[in-house]
């Protein structure tokens, strides 16, 4: 038996065919039906004009493309041996801005994805995380309202800032800037401690066991306990192998099949598109079936994401709760909210580190545009895990630009012998909901992942 | 000198400059008439939702008088004089009576990212208990086959009457299989024909439903295009920007709660109200042109005095829109305001034409409504000289454009 399911709530529309055997799901295909070319566009496009086009790639996770596309721009000169000046004010206020991203996107994920499908499962009185009229689903929208502000302060808008260029950023923060974000970073750790957790940060950031699940409180322990109620807690379960691309204040660079190992070769990256349309048909496979590509490192598929972010850093709390309930939705959900705490708490000193002294933008010496044959890769943390951006300059123009998504490598499509990441996480349930819970557990972005 | 004049003088007097917006105390006060007799009887239709907004506004401690404070800034922004300030307040009441369906094409949610983030009383209490939102995929409570029933019960149930949102561009090449939706994998422009059918108006929101976005950009691999090419004998309502002012949405529905009408358009579809005007007229930087101050690089001294940013390329001369007075994140900032420039993102095409770092006089470029091109760079260039001329110049404009007195006298500058 086939089933086909449509999975909204999400950035775009994702379609997820299930084949079943005696109620078991035995195949699991996750389809992205809607492409808009985005490596084909930057084709041919003076280098700067990518700052403008790739944050559109996604309308929650701009800043990480931006960033990424900053830094393959930036990369090369390095390539070319022009050394770029980076000021430290210039580094901190792109760490500050992707984090501000992070945690919003986190808050928003937990009560509009997450919270509206498992409470739904439940006979229980849940209307409080009804979108757009429960309290507490206006409570997180008002919030995250509030953080994203702080962004505004030094990126000029949210979505789709372009704030960052090669040589800094734009933006020149005053000290009252500068104390207005960390007051709309305060609210978020109030919110945190009085609604979300029901725990003082302090205490919260000092769990180590994985018992101390149960000094959770509030929403958060809403979450929990409806896992356990069914299952979450032994469901979900993948590769149980871990990607990390990039490093950053709270970050550390790595994978992990079985051990850690803090080193990643960005050329052992691989993508492939065996189950793939092609905008060209006649270098289309037949099996084709959706717009997404497939990614492996080293020949093996990864999760990356929080989770994984967390495992290869090796946070307290969730190693714990990952040794105890390895790869399951339950680790995964929590590993995202543990991150947004731990992004409050980083990001609130890192604004404390700027000098507002020192300079913000250090011009290059010489224009991208007089760029004769240069290549050069980047890779940064976003939301949902790892991005990586490829370009090549040929000519002073974009000759070819490559984009892959932390959705592709946790929701692309598998090969011929193995399915991917979500795919072998799906493939064993019993349930459709299930099914579903366990897909949104990745954090799904349709429009990131076609792009 | 008189080289500069004659360019002060074209710059700041060119039709592109010069929405009428003052259209007379007899207009005013018919519609005022108008819109008193329509929200009588939108008064005595039953709310599509059982709640009342005061009751609302009040539990969440904003008090009437800040209610009153956003109600008159909100009839600025739609440009009309203060007497409408009751009428609005009233119209927000019953925004509830008017249905909204908002779909996603081929977009990434920024316009709905940033609808979550509109300024109101407070947003939630004022968007999404009070505005009828019918239908939206990305924030509902349904979800799957559920949401798919519940769009098909919207558009059923408020046949003619809903306005119906879009959010994205319509990809039409290989027969639109570059965008598909929903279980029967109908494509984006059968569903948004079929949408738009039984609508009372389509609002595009968002430069890649208004213009075909950045998916038309160069070599528009999908053949995307903007609603208004695909939607035919239906009011189409265009509001571009990337993403497009929430303020703006929300004022496509007052204006229409209020009046029963569309707002007043100009020949590309966007309301008068919010882009009636060019975002230079009314920049915070603006004074630094006029003086003929430049950033000449980001970071320099020019830079950290919050000087003009044209010279670094800011296309603010040539875009309409009203963000260097709405601003983004419920006024928290704007791009200009970090120093970065306008980028044109609710012009047509503006992802090929207005390139990020080119300063205009080298993008060969055409405003589509006339506009200032390579006179404003060697005009700025040329300006250290004649700065009381421009001035002057700029004085007399602002007159003319009849814009002032509105923002003025409602206080919201």
């Amino acid at each position: 038996m086939r089933t086909v399911d449509i999975v909204e709530r999400i950035e775009g529309e994702a379609k997820l065919v299930c084949t079943w055997d005696d109620k078991i799901i035995t195949n699991a295909q996750i389809e992205f039906l809607n492409f808009r070319g985005f490596e084909y566009i930057l084709e041919k496009k003076a280098p700067l004009d990518a700052l403008i086009y790739t944050p559109r790639i996604c309308g929650i996770c701009g800043q990480a493309h931006l960033k990424a596309t900053v830094e393959v721009l930036e990369n090369i000169y390095k390539n070319l041996n022009y050394e770029i000046e980076l000021t430290n004010k210039a580094k901190l206020l792109r760490e500050i801005g992707l984090n501000i991203e992070i945690i919003d996107s986190h808050i928003k994920w937990f009560y509009m994805f997450i919270m509206p499908d498992i409470t739904a499962l439940s006979s229980k009185d849940f209307s409080s995380y009804k979108p757009l009229k429960g309290e507490k689903w206006l409570k997180s929208s008002f919030i995250t309202s509030e953080i994203i502000k702080s962004l505004a302060i030094i990126g000029g808008q949210w979505p789709h800032t372009s704030y960052m260029v090669p040589g800094g950023v734009v933006s020149d923060p005053t000290l009252l800037d500068l104390t207005t974000m960390k007051n709309y970073l305060d609210s978020a750790i109030n919110f945190f401690e009085d609604d979300f957790a029901g725990v003082c940060i302090d205490d919260y950031l000092s769990f180590s066991k994985a018992e101390d699940l149960d000094k959770i409180g509030k929403d958060l322990k809403d979450f929990i306990d409806l896992c356990f109620e069914h299952g979450f807690d032994k469901i979900g379960k993948s590769y149980n192998r871990h990607l990390v691309l990039s490093s950053t204040e709270l970050f550390k660079v790595g994978k992990s099949n079985k051990r850690v190992i803090n080193r990643v070769d960005l050329e052992r990256i691989e993508e492939s598109c065996e189950y793939t349309f092609n905008i060209d048909k006649n270098k289309q496979s037949k099996e084709a079936y959706t717009w997404a590509k497939n990614v492996r490192y080293a020949d093996n598929f990864f999760e990356t994401g929080p989770l994984s972010r967390a495992v290869i850093s090796k946070r307290a709390f969730i190693s714990k709760l990952h040794e105890k309930f390895e790869d399951s939705v339950l680790t995964r959900v929590m590993a995202r909210m543990d991150e947004f705490v731990h992004l409050l708490y980083i990001t609130k000193n890192l604004i404390s580190k700027i000098d507002i002294s020192e300079e913000s933008f250090v011009k290059p010496k010489i224009s991208l545009n007089e760029i004769k044959n240069a290549e050069a890769k980047s890779v940064v943390e976003a939301s949902r895990g790892s991005l990586f951006h490829d370009i090549s300059i040929k000519d002073g123009k974009i000759s070819k630009y490559n984009v892959i998504t932390p959705t592709v490598w946790n929701l692309g499509p598998g090969n011929k012998s193995e399915p991917s990441v979500a795919q072998k996480a799906i493939i064993g349930l019993d349930s459709i909901e299930k099914a579903e819970i366990t897909l949104r557990s990745f954090d799904i972005c349709s429009v990131c992942t076609t792009h | 000198m008189a080289d500069s004049h004659d360019m002060v003088k074209k710059v700041f007097t060119t039709n592109s400059a010069r929405v009428e917006t003052n259209k007379g105390d007899a207009y005013y006060d018919s519609l005022f008439e108008k819109a008193k007799l329509r929200l009588k009887a939108l008064k005595k239709q039953r709310p599509l939702k059982d709640i009342d907004m005061m009751d609302i506004v009040e539990s969440e401690g904003v008090n009437r008088r800040d209610f009153m404070k956003w109600a008159s800034a909100t009839t600025a922004t739609l440009m009309l004089p203060p007497m409408f300030t009751p009428l609005v307040a009233e119209a927000t009441e019953l925004m509830n009576r008017v249905p909204v369906v908002w779909i996603e094409l081929q977009d990434c949610a920024g316009n709905s990212e940033a609808l979550l983030r509109s300024s109101a009383p407070t947003v939630d209490d004022l968007i999404f208990d009070v505005l009828s939102l019918e239908f939206h995929e990305t924030i509902m409570a349904a979800s799957g086959h559920q949401a798919d029933a519940q769009l098909e019960d919207a558009i059923e149930h408020f046949k003619g009457k809903y306005l119906l949102f879009v959010e994205g561009a319509i990809p039409t090449a290989m027969n639109g299989q570059y965008g598909t939706i929903g279980a029967s994998g109908e494509t984006f422009q059968e569903h948004l024909e079929r949408l738009s059918k039984d609508a009372a108006a389509v609002v595009a929101v968002g430069t890649c439903a208004t213009f075909g976005g950045i998916p038309a950009a160069a070599p528009n691999p999908t053949g995307a295009v903007g609603v208004m090419n695909i939607v035919k004998g239906k009011p189409v309502i265009n509001i571009p920007a990337c993403p497009a002012n929430p303020a703006n949405m929300v004022g496509v529905v007052l204006h229409y709660v209020l009046t029963g009408q569309i707002p007043e358009l100009d020949s590309l579809l966007r309301p008068k109200f919010a882009f009636g005007y060019r975002i230079h007229d009314n920049c915070e930087r603006r004074a630094h042109f006029d003086a003929g101050e430049f950033v000449e690089e980001w970071g320099d001294h020019g830079a950290q005095n919050n000087f003009c940013l044209y010279k670094v390329g800011c296309k603010g001369p040539m875009t309409f829109n009203n963000c260097s007075i709405i601003r983004y994140n419920e006024g928290a900032n704007w791009p200009v305001g970090v120093g970065r420039g306008c980028i044109g993102c609710s012009e047509p095409d503006f992802w090929d034409k207005y390139a990020y770092e080119r300063p205009m006089a080298d993008a060969n470029i055409k405003a589509p409504t006339g506009g200032v091109e390579k006179t404003v760079d060697q005009f700025g260039l040329g300006l250290l000289t004649a700065t009381t001329i421009g001035i002057g110049v700029h004085a007399v404009t602002s007159a003319m454009v009849g814009k002032k007195t509105v923002h003025t006298k409602d206080g919201e500058e």
